[in-house]
């Protein structure tokens, strides 16, 4: 299950709104794989597409995708993308300035198809480059859950 | 101008509490059941329209993220919502999507996962965003109490909904155990749809009276479920539906809003406060009778798929739907003329007193109707012919109808 | 098109600006009637209603609720799409087309300074990952797009911010425009706030309050109401792959879109045969991408049709002669407004930001996270 912080409304009907997803199954095999500091991609059976996360079903040709269809990836891969982001939102729609930049990539992953969209750390913003090797860079403890990925790191 | 168009295929999940999947993977259940009915390929899909209550499952848009699952790359897809009609809103898009000669394979969804929400049933999307719906509530006088309790269960206007269950007594002469006998009516059809949620096989009446009154006159076992679920349907052009074995022909559809109803002072209108007046359901019904050529519905139809989140509107809407004479659907319902094997069958499927998956609801009142014309509703399958059969949706606060017919042949 | 044809014959729109002094539903009162007046309909002439508002931008479900009264939709068919509100159009065209109805009333409205957008762009992101990882939203990938696409043809950021320039120094000219900045200039651009290099912040659309009224009738009855109708020749429409698994280098969805409704519209050379087109720029890089998903020019040369000042008002194809987005988008109006613009300039109603001479025009919307999803519509000028 994934969580979403609760906004709380600044009025005195006693609501909030929070959201618990269920990920469903092939994202679960994802989501416990982290704990063990593996990266699995879902591999279409019928066009080969590599999806991160996994997926039960390929949007390129429709098949079906299933938990033996689940494949792990080294974790490293290509930096194809990047932006140094130098405000957030505060999850209430105020624009907020970050104390320091921070870098926020595409990543293709090697054996993977789809790009995923992650922090990128231990780079100063005038070193990113595109093209760049990146790779996981893990939590200390992990817990099965998505924060244990860190962020992304030049790799070595 | 007009070209007839027809239901080809039908798909649900299970409804109930769908913890085991997404939201994406939910939806796309339904969608490749119905594309596997339909007997089509994905590629011959030209458009999806689909909707949901954005609010309660915490995605916005999501056939955004949803879509890759269900084949929507490179096709045009709508978003279309109204409130508890959202499902019947987004079926008729996507009849008028194809009546209108721009598409000729049209993929309609409704879906919900309330389960998705933190707090219990419902409470989230009307806690998101419920002002209006809490608006009417505090008009009414109704305690905050009583919206919980009903919204545990439910979707909107949940709390006007219990005004409206007395005027209809007040109005009909009806009692309160013609509520319970519809809810058990309600629990023993849904015991027979594989994909309802509330499903209680030999429930009575007396069963529905000894659970504890929430808001009288609606007791807890009166009340509709929150489920997680979706349903699809696909429409398809003249010549493509005659390549079916009995499609469903669309042969009339109309929609009809009277907010303004309730708007009383709030927005400075004259609110006629008798909520079960329904006179939009009414309009939409006549229209869409009218289109269909279906001069006597009390004659002419043969079973209905009612949106009835709760009990009283199973007989209030029938009467609106000119099923019966003002007051008198509870008569009917004595002498079991609604029962699945009746004279006037009143959703065979068990109806949204047993499953609401809000975004679906709407939309399983088309597909039921449906499968009964296509013969493929199984174990609940009314035991007659079905030459005409009408859907309804309602929704907004207390006020949006729409009014969806379906035969066995397309109108002359 | 199909027997019959479809007519725009009125059409309003607010004055479009940051937390009008209005509430929605006065706004959308304000639009409806005077699309309907434009049109010369009382509300007994019009078939159905289409609002186009979004729960989550709202603030509210079932937002549409306190809507169908100002919108004139009293007993009446009625339905709302939760979109762009240009989508919103093209299912009036399709009840039209139908044959059981002849006037449609399309209303949209948002007031972005109830939840802003772009926070709102968050909610649209995958729960299960991308939401997790918190620094995701609209901006952040229209960033990451910006910089691939100028780092992939050598656009300069120079170039870009004479996108904002363009539209803005229009945008002065156009009485219903949120953003009024009659001498910006590309200094004032690149000075801006920077949010996500390389995006700033006058290279970003605004966030505004507005809502935009559409009447559309069958032909029999525009002829009957309007010597100026303006035809719907053609409109396609189609979504890409979810941010994960496209091609955020280009703008496929919308290449497939303008195809369609090219090929309905019976366009073979878009740029020799389209007079103005007004597009959906969120983003200034975005606008350059949107010239090549059109078929304007190859893949890459866009910045030469700003450079060369072909698509500013003046030059051969304008695009965005009424400021386009960056002069005002209230997300779900901005589509209709585009169709409002389009059709103001084949009627000659633009006033200081007229095009001379226009018998056709293109009106684009978008929906979704870097035009995701597209829809183009084609409208002509009697002959």
């Amino acid at each position: 299950m994934s969580e979403e912080e609760i906004v709380r409304a600044k009025s005195p009907i006693p609501f909030s709104a929070g959201f618990r997803w269920s990920v469903g199954e092939v994202m679960e095999h994802f989501i416990k794989s982290l704990g063990e500091r593996k990266i699995l991609g879902g591999k279409c059976p019928r066009c080969g597409y590599t999806y991160v996360p996994p997926r039960n079903r390929c949007g390129k040709c429709y098949s079906e995708i299933k938990p033996e269809n689940l494949t792990e990836l080294s974790g490293k891969g290509v930096l194809v993308g990047y932006t140094i982001a130098h405000v957030e939102l505060d999850g209430v729609g105020n624009i907020k300035d970050l104390e320091e930049p921070l870098v926020i990539g595409a990543v293709k992953l090697d054996g993977a198809d789809s790009t995923i969209f992650v922090p990128i750390g231990e780079v100063k913003p005038e070193e990113v480059k595109s093209g760049m090797r990146v790779e996981v860079a893990w939590r200390e403890e992990t817990e099965g859950e998505i924060g244990d990925i860190k962020y992304f790191k030049p790799a070595g | 101008m007009w070209r007839n168009v027809a239901v080809i295929g039908v798909g649900q999940t299970k409804h109930g509490r769908r913890r085991d999947v997404n939201t994406a993977e939910m939806i796309s259940e339904a969608a490749w059941r119905a594309i596997e009915d339909a007997e089509i390929a994905p590629e011959d899909i030209d458009a999806i329209v689909i909707g949901n209550m954005q609010g309660f499952g915490g995605i916005c848009q999501a056939e955004l993220w949803a879509g890759d699952w269900i084949g929507a790359p490179g096709k045009s897809v709508l978003r279309v919502a109204t409130g508890g009609t959202t499902g019947g809103s987004v079926a008729q898009a996507a009849m008028y999507s194809v009546i209108s000669g721009l598409y000729d394979v049209v993929l309609a969804i409704g879906f919900e996962k309330h389960s998705d929400s933190k707090e219990p049933g419902a409470t989230t999307g009307l806690a998101h965003v419920g002002l209006a719906n809490l608006f009417y509530m505090f008009n009414y006088g109704a305690p905050m109490r009583a919206l919980f309790a009903l919204s545990g269960g439910v979707g909107a206007a949940a709390g006007v909904s219990s005004y409206q269950a007395m005027f209809y007594m007040h109005r009909s002469g009806c009692r309160i155990e013609h509520y319970d006998m519809v809810a058990a009516k309600s629990r023993r059809n849904a015991a027979k749809n594989e994909y309802a949620h509330l499903q209680w096989p030999n429930c009575t009446p007396d069963d529905i009276a000894k659970t504890p009154m929430v808001a009288y006159p609606l007791r807890f076992g009166h009340i509709c479920p929150a489920s997680d679920g979706a349903s699809a349907i696909i429409v398809a052009s003249e010549e493509i539906a005659r390549r079916v074995d009995r499609p469903a022909w669309v042969k009339g559809l109309a929609a009809c809003a009277d907010e303004e109803n309730q708007m009383g002072e709030n927005a400075q209108g004259v609110g006629i406060l008798d909520t079960s007046e329904q006179l939009q359901c009414r309009i939409a019904a006549m229209k869409a009778y009218e289109m269909a050529k279906i001069r006597n519905p009390r004659e002419e139809i043969d079973v209905a798929e009612i949106y009835q989140p709760f009990p009283h509107q199973e007989l209030m809407y029938a009467e609106k739907l000119m099923l019966f004479d003002d007051g008198k659907a509870w008569i009917a319902l004595e002498e079991g003329e609604t029962e699945i094997d009746g004279r006037i069958p009143i959703d065979p499927s068990g109806g949204v007193l047993s499953t609401n998956a809000i975004g679906s609801s709407a939309m399983q009142r088309v597909a039921e109707c449906a499968l009964q014309i296509m013969g493929k509703a199984g174990k609940h399958q009314v035991p007659k012919d079905v030459k005409n059969a009408v859907a309804h949706g309602w929704g907004g606060s207390t006020n949006f109808t729409v009014v969806t017919v379906l035969g066995d042949a397309p109108r002359r | 098109m199909g027997v019959r044809r479809v007519a725009i014959v009125g059409y309003a729109q607010t004055k479009h600006q940051w937390d009008m002094p209005k509430t929605r539903e006065d706004m959308v009162f304000e639009v409806a009637k005077g699309a309907a007046e434009m049109a010369g309909v009382t509300r007994e002439e019009i078939d159905t209603v289409i609002n186009a508002s979004s729960d989550y931008l709202d603030g509210r479900t079932i937002s549409e609720l306190f809507l169908t009264m100002p919108s004139g939709a009293y007993l009446k068919d009625y339905t709302k799409t939760e979109m762009d509100g240009a989508f919103a159009a093209l299912y009036g065209v399709m009840k039209i087309l139908a044959g059981t109805h002849d006037v449609a009333l399309i209303v949209a409205n948002t007031q972005g300074s109830t939840f802003n957008p772009h926070q709102v762009s968050y909610h649209m992101l995958d729960p299960t990952f991308d939401r997790q990882l918190k620094v995701l939203n609209d901006m952040a990938i229209a960033a990451i797009q910006a910089r691939m696409y100028m780092d992939k043809y050598g656009v300069a950021e120079e170039e870009v911010a004479m996108v904002s320039v363009k539209n803005l120094w229009c945008a002065a000219k156009n009485p219903n425009a949120h953003r009024k900045m009659p001498g910006v200039t590309v200094e004032d651009v690149l000075g801006s706030k920077m949010l996500y290099e390389p995006i700033r912040e006058l290279m970003m659309s605004p966030v505004s309050d507005g809502a935009c009224a559409v009447v559309l009738a069958s032909e029999e009855k525009a002829r009957k109401l309007t010597d100026n109708p303006v035809w719907i020749e053609g409109v396609g429409s189609s979504q890409d792959f979810y941010v994960r698994d496209r091609n955020l280098q280009r703008l496929e969805a919308l290449e497939k879109a303008a195809r369609r409704a090219y090929r309905m519209a019976g366009i073979k050379d878009p740029f020799a045969e389209i007079d103005v087109a007004e597009v959906t720029e969120r983003y200034a890089h975005e606008e350059l991408m949107i010239y090549e998903a059109l078929g304007f020019c190859e893949e890459g040369k866009a910045r030469r049709l700003v450079d060369n000042y072909v698509t500013w008002l003046g030059g051969q194809m304008p695009v965005n002669p009424s400021g386009g987005a960056l002069g005002a988008d209230p997300i779900t109006a901005t589509g209709l407004i585009r169709i409002v613009e389009a059709a103001k300039q084949i009627r000659g109603e633009a006033g200081a930001y007229q095009v001379p001479e226009v018998r056709r025009a293109l009106a684009h919307g978008q929906a979704g996270i870097c035009a995701q999803s597209n829809i183009v519509f084609i409208l002509g000028g009697e002959e």
